[in-house]
């Protein structure tokens, strides 16, 4: 039997696609699920086999949270498919890496005791992070790992989309997603079978919206090294006999926090604080539901970036118009004390955090129904004009 | 076949489904009569999946939500004794919970079916896979079956209506589906048309033990040690008679619905000439599989054998299928602390089961995939390999643990 070690070694994935979608938990989840879904459903269009999963571990899912949804699709049986990528709790690697919201590119912590991974991790020698985003693959390269190997970054025009939670109106982001990935591995999909199975499980609406997504989509080749340092380690896990019996671990001290979980990749829009014009009234501080303010010694309070999960709710409270602001989570580089940088130089803290916080605060480009982007639907109805 | 043309279309639909969507569309093709639920995870897809049903305006039945899981399948158990077909569930330690209800729905004999979405039982908190849980039935009158795939589940349940209502069986059933990897995961699967599982499965008949004013009984009074004995006989012997239903069960399924579902009791996976037999419950069946194919490319004698049906347990066939071989690697996805050789379950059910073949193999085991831990490809190659080895060196019972860090 001495062959079988060899095997272990050969242990090689069958030609079988996998695709992933990062998401934000519970808020994007039926858009993710659609995407998986609708793409297994054009794979058996084109008379192949697939299946699809959301990762188990994620649950319960927690607002915002970075979660994964996964979609496979190949050549062979069923049965064949289940014994080679069934039962797994992800794939070992992905052909495409989907992210539904673009400030996941800062790296996601799915849960406790994860480590805040890269959001390429993933992604496979020639394969593609394909991203819903303003912004250019460039810009986005920014905050992604360098990986010792070529791979693509791509961009289908948007904002991050809450559609397919029930009290956002759909703006068509699963069509344009799914438009995108057919372009970028028609191997997957193609574009044929996706215009067939669309109009039965996503919409006849979204029609317009599939084809833009095809047209729009930006495709940037990245070389071996390009991308950053990953700055955050993956924690190793102690063996069994390294831990306390009775399933006991240590805990937070009084007054500190957890650093085996920071929770703010959770996060897609961050508090800007205007310390001039605080009142000190400590609503923040109190309001906060992740404690993430602490008191300073002039009576104002510092917000720990690494804790803020982005909720806004020290946004809605504070009653000084202005003085607290979300923000764009990508116009943002580290998660130093904001406190710290306005004691250093309070003006150019002030004029740093007005720049940040913008003329418009809340900005959705997209019009409503049609899935296209405004300044297309302006485009076309000068075309049409 | 006899069906108009329409209906065989519809029931040759196929929708992408998880394993519990699967069980909701065949709890709403049994037509059901009333659901109990209580969330615990994995379950609880199974819950929302049939409540969206009735939402859609699709399946009527009466859908009561308890205030915990030992109401829930207090629920069942009355509304099964009245005359009503019910459905209920429960994972990890919910079913613990209800475990005093869930003990005597088996000795009052209410065919009630349950989904166990298979849960580590917390503490720690922990969500994936273990089968202790649905394993802890297993000496009190359920009967119990494990499916590894969507469409398994959707055919399961329904065959789990027609043994569990048969007026020779009448004992509960659950059907035991790995958390996650097939509660959660959605895969095509054939739905059948009502009018099929009409054919297929009677309607459900308590005939004079139905609990109603007409019919003056009582269910379970007081007894003492006047009576135990033979109450406890009367159920032994019952459970003798469920094989041949089954058996009946599962060839009546495929004359109706005009697909084959192999030996009802386990799968063999290249099985043919093999040598060497790796043995396990559930989705862990599926990178058993590939590994069992890669070593076969290469001429490794090997096959898989994944019992289905936990009780009753198949001891005749079992002893058949399992004494062709030299060697057997049992994977439990369960613990049994303290027990014989510190094994898992199902090794010591396969060790006793194989005590009177006259051929002994070797019998190694592992454990494997506790709380969910993903059994890879590569993991089953090397449980393989162990197996061989314990054959080898003597190493006859030999337990490890697989995919632990140490
Ligand atoms: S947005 Fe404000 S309230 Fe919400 S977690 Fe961050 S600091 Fe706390
Ligand atoms: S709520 Fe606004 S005004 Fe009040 S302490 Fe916080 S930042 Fe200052």
């Amino acid at each position: 039997m001495g062959k079988i070690s060899t095997l272990l070694d050969e242990v090689a994935e069958a030609d079988i696609k996998n695709v992933e979608v990062n998401y934000r938990g519970i808020f994007q989840k039926t858009l993710a699920r659609k995407i998986c879904k609708t793409l297994v459903y054009a794979a058996k269009e084109e008379e192949r086999t697939g299946f699809s999963y959301g990762r188990y571990s994620d649950a319960p899912e927690r607002n915002g949270v970075p979660c994964k949804y996964f979609a496979v699709v190949a050549e062979m049986s069923e049965e064949d498919l289940e014994a080679e990528a069934g039962a797994k709790i992800e794939p070992n690697d992905v052909n495409v890496s989907i992210v539904v919201d673009d400030t996941m590119v800062k790296g996601v912590e799915p849960w406790g005791f994860s480590g805040i991974r890269p959001i390429n991790e993933k992604v496979k020698l020639g394969g593609t992070l394909l991203v819903v985003s303003e912004r250019s693959p460039l810009e986005l390269l920014k905050n992604v790992a360098k990986k010792d190997f070529p791979y693509k970054i791509a961009v289908v025009p948007g904002k991050h989309s809450f559609s397919g939670l029930w009290v956002y109106k759909d703006d068509f982001t699963d069509a344009r997603v799914l438009g995108a990935l057919a372009r970028i591995e028609p191997d997957i999909v193609g574009l044929e079978a996706l215009r067939k199975v669309v109009p039965e499980k996503l919409g006849a609406e979204k029609i317009d919206a599939l084809n833009d997504g095809y047209k729009s989509v930006i495709i940037k080749s990245i070389a071996p090294g390009e991308g950053i340092d990953w700055p955050y380690s993956i924690p190793t896990l102690p063996k069994w006999h390294e831990f306390k019996e009775g399933i006991v671990v240590k805990s937070v001290a009084r007054g500190g926090r957890n650093e085996d979980y920071k929770r703010f990749t959770t996060r897609t829009m961050r508090p800007v604080i205007r310390f001039d014009t605080c009142i000190k009234c400590d609503l923040c501080w109190y309001a906060c539901p992740d404690e993430c303010f602490d008191p300073t010694p002039d009576g104002l309070f510092d917000v720990n970036y690494n804790y803020c999960v982005g909720c806004g709710r020290c946004a809605e409270v504070c009653p000084v118009p202005n003085t607290i602001v979300m923000v764009d989570e990508l116009k943002f580089e580290n998660n130093d004390s904001p406190y710290h940088e306005y004691k250093k130089d309070k003006e150019a803290y002030i004029e740093w955090a007005d720049q940040k916080m913008g003329e418009k605060r809340v900005n959705y480009p997209f019009v409503t129904g049609t899935g296209l982007i405004e300044e297309n639907v302006k485009k076309n109805d000068g075309e049409k004009g | 076949m006899t069906v108009v043309e329409g209906k065989l279309v519809e029931s040759q639909k196929e929708e992408l489904l998880t394993g519990c969507e699967a069980v909701a569309h065949a709890v709403m093709l049994a037509d059901v009569d009333v659901i109990s639920a209580y969330p615990i995870r994995p379950y609880t897809e199974v819950m929302d999946a049939v409540s969206k049903l009735i939402a859609d305006g699709k399946f009527f039945a009466e859908y009561i939500i308890a205030d915990g899981e030992h109401s829930q399948f207090e629920i069942v158990k009355h509304a099964s004794a009245v005359g009503a077909r019910v459905f209920v569930g429960s994972s990890g330690t919910g079913w613990m919970y209800a475990m005093e209800a869930i003990a005597v729905t088996a000795s009052d004999r209410l065919p009630v079916v349950a989904l166990v979405g298979n849960r580590a039982l917390d503490d720690p908190g922990a969500f994936g896979v273990e089968h202790n849980d649905a394993l802890t039935v297993r000496d009190l009158g359920w009967l119990l079956v494990w499916a590894s795939t969507a469409q398994e589940s959707l055919d399961t349940t329904l065959i789990a209506y027609r043994v569990a209502e048969d007026p020779k069986v009448m004992f509960p059933t659950a059907l035991a589906m790995d958390g996650g990897f097939l509660t959660h995961s959605q895969h095509m699967v054939r739905i059948p048309s009502q009018s099929l599982v009409r054919k297929f499965l009677p309607a459900y008949n308590l005939g004079d033990r139905r609990l109603h004013p007409d019919n003056p009984i009582s269910i379970a009074p007081q007894v003492n040690e006047d009576w135990v004995m033979e109450i406890r006989m009367q159920n032994a012997e019952a459970t003798k008679r469920v094989p041949a239903v089954i058996d009946k069960a599962y060839r009546e399924f495929e004359d109706v619905f005009g697909r084959e579902l192999g030996n009802p009791w386990l799968e063999e996976y290249m099985m043919e000439d093999a040598e060497l037999a790796i043995v396990g419950m559930g989705t862990l069946a599926m990178p058993a599989k590939a590994a069992v194919k890669r070593l076969r490319s290469r001429g490794t004698k090997v096959g898989l054998v994944r019992p289905k049906w936990f009780r009753p347990f198949p001891t005749e066939l079992m002893q058949k299928v399992l004494s062709r071989v030299s060697a057997i690697g049992v994977v439990d996805r369960d613990f049994s602390y303290g027990s014989p050789y510190y094994g898992g379950v199902l090794f010591n059910e396969i060790r006793s089961t194989l005590y009177s073949s006259k051929n002994h193999p070797t019998i190694a085991n592992f454990i494997a995939g506790l709380g969910g831990r993903e059994i890879s490809i590569a993991d089953m190659i090397k449980m393989i390999q162990l197996t061989y080895e314990a054959e080898e060196e003597g190493k006859d019972g030999q337990v490890k643990w697989m995919g632990v860090r140490e």
